[in-house]
């Protein structure tokens, strides 16, 4: 092709794509391309429930595991949770938020602001002892299950014939034992080798939701065109299957696992609270729900507490998860009234 | 693009329904109507005389995060019985908006200002009630797509005589039989065996047909066909349209063609309104129009059209329609325009009568292009000379 | 449909045997029940230590062990059920079918009342999408989806329970909760009507208004120390019951299913006033038998002054009778509180078990005690159900909304009740009923911590009870119960999805 025509193509091949060349430089416009990645941000940020759960959740995790120190490192709280220390204000919490011109003691953090145990153990540091138990428990279940069901979805979805019917049947068995039942049973086992050990063995068995949601998506998507262009080219089901289906369901992976760390939560709760999770002489939040619902009546602070950090965590995963899902999702039409 | 199959037999350059076979050498040779088209035209019967819908200075607006979306800026046009107008325009130039407007579906947030005419009476000041009772009785609509127009999980009859027993009180008896009848009507094998079928078990063809039955169950004045055969094969394309001319004349109707396939037009339209960036830029006679085009876009529509024998490489018009959010001053059709000047760019043109009677342009050069032997050739490059 | 069927039993059969493969080698791993024994101080610990060894069999390995017991389960499809023994003795099969029944009186209630408050919601929501009612609902969602049970159920007890026995007493209603009640009903009706402002004003100070009034004669006449339904009561809402019906299957446009609906609500308004004797102590075959009989006669006023609507008509006089039939039955429920009261030392609210040891009472003070026990369980079953149900109805009305047929339905000019009825939500419904049908499979075994933290003597608390031990045959049982439960019902969801989507018919 001679130059003049090499130009005058490159111009309608931009015009075509509608770039940012003369063509459109012309209309006095200037079209900025983003990513996908870009845009999903774009959208997230905007999200303001999403943001603000965000920022809790992090001011949350930081004060778990810095206040009082993780795996060895010290934290900058006077107390732990394990020495039992002079009762003071009858084991009632020192924290006292009313203003005094409403009539309250004014803002003072005292002592003790969670208030103290039966024993005398700094309520605070046990309560951060038990988020950090949870929330470690709760990601790790999150990651495990994730993993196994994008595995076990990706692989039933994509192929045919065998590995999809047995993948299938296996998933089904597992769907038919309830979650709650089967963490239990495992939890009965392996509640006390710690809680890392008894977070990897609950994912192993929490996956089949997950995984049902990706079988549907590879599902739809391997009839798609692209798939069948990339088969056409040579491409093996590995490469196919890693770099031209799974990148188009980080969507939906990223929302369910993270309402996968959500449930778990819950989940490792109510374990403990049943006494098939976490054993003592370690702690979590359910574990402490349990040990003190009876002292509703008299030192409801030791009720309280716990309660509330479920609470918060939960629901500030959920709706990050939120805020994720409806990133992921273009077909957001909202009109401003 | 879709020809009714009526074209005169060819050469062995070809011949397509804009003239006889061209010569290499003739790049500037006059188009004349063929025989063809004329002849499917004059088929349509005669226009009445009564105006049945009359569109002033219709506007739509969408207040959206980014600003607000100007997606019809001024359409007007007037309809009459028997009459059929094809409005012509490509994705996002607001014929579709306009004729949505008409009907009353727009969504809550939408802003509309103009009138919009039914048989004399405005259709935007009147109560939800009266506009609900036009709908689907006088005013009907056929949409794009008949597989997801249609509920899946009622059979073709209940969805029929729902749309009789919304207007009417009869017994259900009677609103099925006036199903069936209307199923014969537009050809549907079977008819009673049929109304107990389910949508997802009939042809692309066949739903559209129930679609079209769907329309015209109750008689209307209007049927608005919003881009009818876009969604089918091209052989069944041909067949829809003609039963659709086949109902208007049975009741009397008018129609709203919408699409954006010029062939489809030229076959059926008796006036052809061009939209672009909202706005209407050419209305006229069909003939008018297409032979005689004074406005640079459509002249730039009808060159890009292939045609058969032809060998040099297709003529797109360059650049892409403007953002309706920030539209720029002037003609918003300038930055692509090979004949803009400098008063295009700053003023924008006026929907104003040209050399015809009846035949209304937006563009100040009208007369540029009245004055060409062959108005597409403005959208030519060098590189098509020289093959 | 037959084959379908069968095939999926046949595969559901050999599914449910994979899954109490695992489950039995999991529990069979997950400790010993002898253990406590061997802990204990107990000097004749040797011989039960063996006598539990011989009846579960702990002797024989795992698989083994596996195998027998399938031997006994197996014996249920021919009708001779062997689920071995618990770890002291006691028949496996008679213990679960006690605990069967207490967690179906449980959950059976919560769910119905989960599914029509959460659809309904979720509905609404879907309707007024980005309103201000739509981000309220939407945070409280997440707000109870969030929730422990077991913590909640603290504050439950403490606050809707004993606090609540003791306002019983002298029940009046302060000021400040009528004005507090009255605005946030009145916001409430605001949000579902929508609409311009002045429409929803007027929505707001009608509830708020409503509202106070009710709450103020309400606290001036004691009612909740004497509750009932008076006469003009009775009235009032049996019209209301009859306006609401007609507004949801026929709207306004003709009269004659709203004559329809109110001749159904005056006939419910006389047996209100003489069904009295017959309603005295009545057994629940009785209750039951009046209650089909209410139906069939609000069916045939339907169906006899329905004219051209006659299937409209039909419906809307059914849920007429249903709704009169509903009322009459409160009303003598009700009148039976103060002697009820005066039975339990005015624990109406109860918080521990199913029933109060050795009542004793007619027909309407057992059921008031047993509702009494079922309230606040029921109400923590339905706070964590509901959330995800409003979310699920609401994502799954959105996207029918915005399909194409319901822009055709408006096309044609059907008022926008039809449209939302007619075609959104039977279409919605799809999905929905998938839903419910899983959820009801898992049920059965799936309140677990709702009835250990509220003494509820079911499955759940079996289980807990089993799973400490460990005790084998107990926890096989069952998970026997609740898989095959959930089997069989997901099986009932495909066959309901295919049956309401006409896409899907199994051939």
């Amino acid at each position: 092709m001679s130059t003049e025509e090499k130009a005058s193509a490159e111009d309608r091949a931009a015009a075509a794509e509608g770039s940012a060349t003369s063509s459109t430089a012309a209309q006095g416009l200037t079209i900025v391309a983003r990513t996908q990645g870009q845009l999903v941000r774009r959208r997230f940020l905007r999200h303001r429930a999403a943001m603000i759960s965000l920022t809790i959740l992090v001011l949350v995790i930081l004060l778990a595991y810095t206040s009082i120190g993780f795996a060895g490192i010290p934290g900058w709280w006077i107390w732990n949770y394990y020495t039992p220390a002079k009762v003071v204000n009858k084991g009632a919490p020192t924290l006292s938020l009313w203003p005094t011109f409403l009539g309250g003691e004014g803002f003072a953090i005292g002592v003790h602001p969670f208030g103290q145990d039966d024993l005398g153990r700094d309520y605070f540091a046990l309560t951060m002892r038990g988020a950090q138990i949870s929330i470690m428990i709760a990601f790790v279940v999150g990651i495990v299950s994730t993993v196994i069901g994008v595995t076990i979805g990706a692989l039933s979805g994509y192929y045919r014939g065998w590995v999809e019917s047995g993948l299938m049947r296996f998933t089904d068995v597992m769907i038919t034992i309830p979650i709650l039942v089967i963490a239990a049973v495992l939890g009965q086992r392996f509640g006390g080798a710690g809680p890392i050990v008894l977070a990897v063995v609950i994912g192993l068995v929490v996956w089949t939701g997950l995984a049902r949601i990706i079988r549907g998506e590879f599902l739809s998507l391997r009839e798609k065109e692209f798939v069948e262009a990339a088969r056409a080219l040579g491409a093996k089901p590995k490469r196919i299957i890693f770099r031209h289906i799974l990148p188009n369901t980080v969507g939906v992976i990223t929302v369910a696992a993270t309402l996968a760390i959500a449930s778990a939560i819950l989940l490792e709760s109510a374990l403990s609270y049943l006494g098939f999770g976490v054993r003592a002489p370690d702690t979590s939040l359910g574990l402490l729900v349990s040990t003190y619902q009876n002292a509703f009546t008299t030192r409801p602070w030791l009720f309280w507490w716990p309660g509330l950090f479920i609470i918060t965590i939960a629901l500030t995963v959920n709706f990050i998860g939120d805020g994720l899902r409806d990133a992921f999702d273009p077909r957001q039409n909202r009109v401003r009234a | 693009m879709t020809v009714p199959p009526t074209t005169p037999p060819d050469d062995v350059a070809g011949g397509s329904i804009y003239g006889p076979a061209r010569q290499e050498s003739d790049l500037f040779q006059v188009v004349e109507p063929s025989q063809g088209a004329e002849v499917f035209r004059s088929q349509l019967s005669s226009v009445g005389d009564v105006e049945v819908l009359k569109v002033e200075n219709l506007t739509v607006g969408f207040p959206t995060e980014d600003g607000l979306v100007r997606a019809v800026r001024g359409v007007s046009y007037a309809l009459h019985e028997r009459e059929v107008i094809g409005i012509v325009g490509e994705s996002g130039s607001g014929k579709s908006v306009s004729s949505m407007a008409v009907m009353g579906l727009l969504p809550k947030g939408a802003r509309i200002t103009g009138t919009i005419s039914f048989r004399g009476q405005n259709i935007l000041s009147m109560t939800r009630q009266q506009q609900r009772s036009l709908r689907g009785r006088k005013i009907a609509m056929i949409f794009q797509d008949p597989m997801t127009a249609m509920n899946p999980v009622y059979t073709i009859g209940d969805q029929l005589a729902e749309a009789v027993l919304s207007h009417e009180v009869m017994p259900k008896k009677q609103a099925m039989a006036r199903a069936e009848e209307m199923l014969a009507l537009v050809g549907i094998p079977q008819p009673k065996a049929r109304l107990g079928s389910y949508p997802h078990e009939f042809s692309g063809g066949m739903r559209q047909r129930a679609m079209i039955a769907m329309a015209v169950i109750n008689n209307p004045d209007v049927i608005i066909a919003d881009e009818p055969t876009t969604a089918l094969d091209v052989t069944v394309q041909a067949q829809i349209l003609e039963k659709l001319i086949e109902v208007k004349d049975a009741f009397n109707a008018a129609i709203v063609l919408i699409t954006h396939d010029l062939g489809v037009v030229a076959g059926m339209a008796h006036r052809t309104l061009v939209m672009y960036a909202g706005r209407p830029v050419e209305l006229g006679k069909t003939d008018e129009v297409f032979y005689r085009p004074r406005m640079p876009y459509t002249a730039g529509l009808l060159g890009s059209i292939p045609s058969r024998g032809e060998t040099t490489r297709l003529r797109p018009i360059t650049g892409a329609p403007p953002s309706l959010i920030n539209l720029p001053d002037g003609c918003p059709f300038s930055p692509r325009c090979p004949l803009a000047t400098d008063i295009c760019r700053t003023s924008e043109p006026e929907l104003a009568p040209t050399d015809a009677p009846d035949h209304l342009a937006a563009c100040h050069h009208w007369d540029v292009l009245a004055a060409a032997p062959d108005p597409t050739a403005f959208f030519r490059t060098e590189s098509d000379a020289r093959k | 449909m037959a084959p379908f069927i069968l095939r999926r039993l046949f595969i559901s059969f050999f599914v449910l045997l994979g899954a109490t493969f695992i489950v039995y080698v999991l529990v069979a791993n997950a400790g010993d029940p002898r253990s406590a024994l061997v802990e204990s101080a107990d000097p004749g610990k040797a011989t039960k230590i063996a006598s539990m060894t011989r009846n579960l069999s702990l002797d024989v390995p795992v698989i083994p062990r596996y195998f027998a017991w399938l031997g006994g389960a197996l014996g249920c499809l021919i009708g001779k059920c062997d689920l071995g023994n618990t770890s002291t003795g006691a028949s496996v099969i008679s213990g679960l079918s006690v605990a069967v029944g207490a967690t179906l009186r449980l959950v059976v209630f919560a769910l119905l009342i989960a599914v029509v408050v959460g659809v309904s919601v979720g509905i609404v929501t879907a309707l007024r999408q980005y309103s201000g009612l739509d981000y309220s609902v939407t945070f409280l969602a997440f707000l109870f989806f969030s929730l422990p049970v077991f913590w909640i159920a603290v504050l439950m007890k403490q606050f809707l329970a004993i606090k609540f026995n003791d306002w019983l007493r002298a029940p009046t209603i302060p000021p400040w909760a009528i004005l507090v009640l009255a605005v946030f009903l009145g916001l409430l009706a605001a949000g579902v009507v929508g609409g311009n402002r002045r429409r929803r004003l007027a929505a707001f100070a009608g509830a708020g208004i409503a509202v106070a009034l009710i709450l103020i004669y309400l606290s001036v006449t004691d009612w909740f120390a004497e509750p009932g339904i008076r006469p003009a009561i009775m009235i009032v809402m049996s019209a209301i019951t009859a306006v609401l019906s007609t507004a949801l299957f026929a709207g306004f446009r003709s009269r004659t299913v709203l004559y329809a609906t109110m001749v159904t609500a005056a006939v419910g308004v006389i047996c209100y006033f003489t069904l009295d004797s017959i309603l005295a102590d009545p057994t629940v075959l009785l209750i039951l038998g009046l209650l089909v009989v209410a139906l069939l006669v609000s069916a045939a006023i339907g169906a006899a002054m329905g004219g051209l609507y006659r299937s409209q008509a039909i419906k809307a006089c059914m849920l007429t009778g249903f709704g009169c039939a509903g009322l009459v039955f409160a009303a003598q429920l009700l009148a039976a509180v103060p002697a009820y009261s005066a039975k339990v030392n005015g624990v109406v609210i109860a918080t521990i078990g199913a029933t109060t040891p050795n009542f004793s009472g007619n027909f309407w003070e057992t059921t008031l005690d047993q509702l009494g026990h079922l309230i606040l369980p029921t109400i923590a079953i339905v706070l964590i159900s509901i959330a995800s149900y409003t979310r699920y109805t609401r994502s799954s009305m959105l996207e029918v909304m915005n399909a194409d047929y319901i822009r055709t339905a408006r096309a044609k000019g059907l008022t926008e009740r039809t449209v939302i009825v007619r075609h959104g939500f039977r279409n919605a419904l799809i999905p929905i009923t998938t839903l419910v049908a899983i959820d009801v499979g898992g049920l059965i075994g799936g309140a677990i911590v709702t009835e250990t933290v509220f003494g509820w003597s079911g499955m759940g608390k079996y289980f807990n009870d089993a799973l400490k031990i460990p005790d084998p045959n107990a926890v096989m049982g069952f998970f026997l119960i609740t898989g095959t439960a959930i089997v069989l019902f997901n099986m009932i969801a495909d066959i309901a999805y295919g049956f309401l989507d006409p896409r899907i018919r199994l051939s």
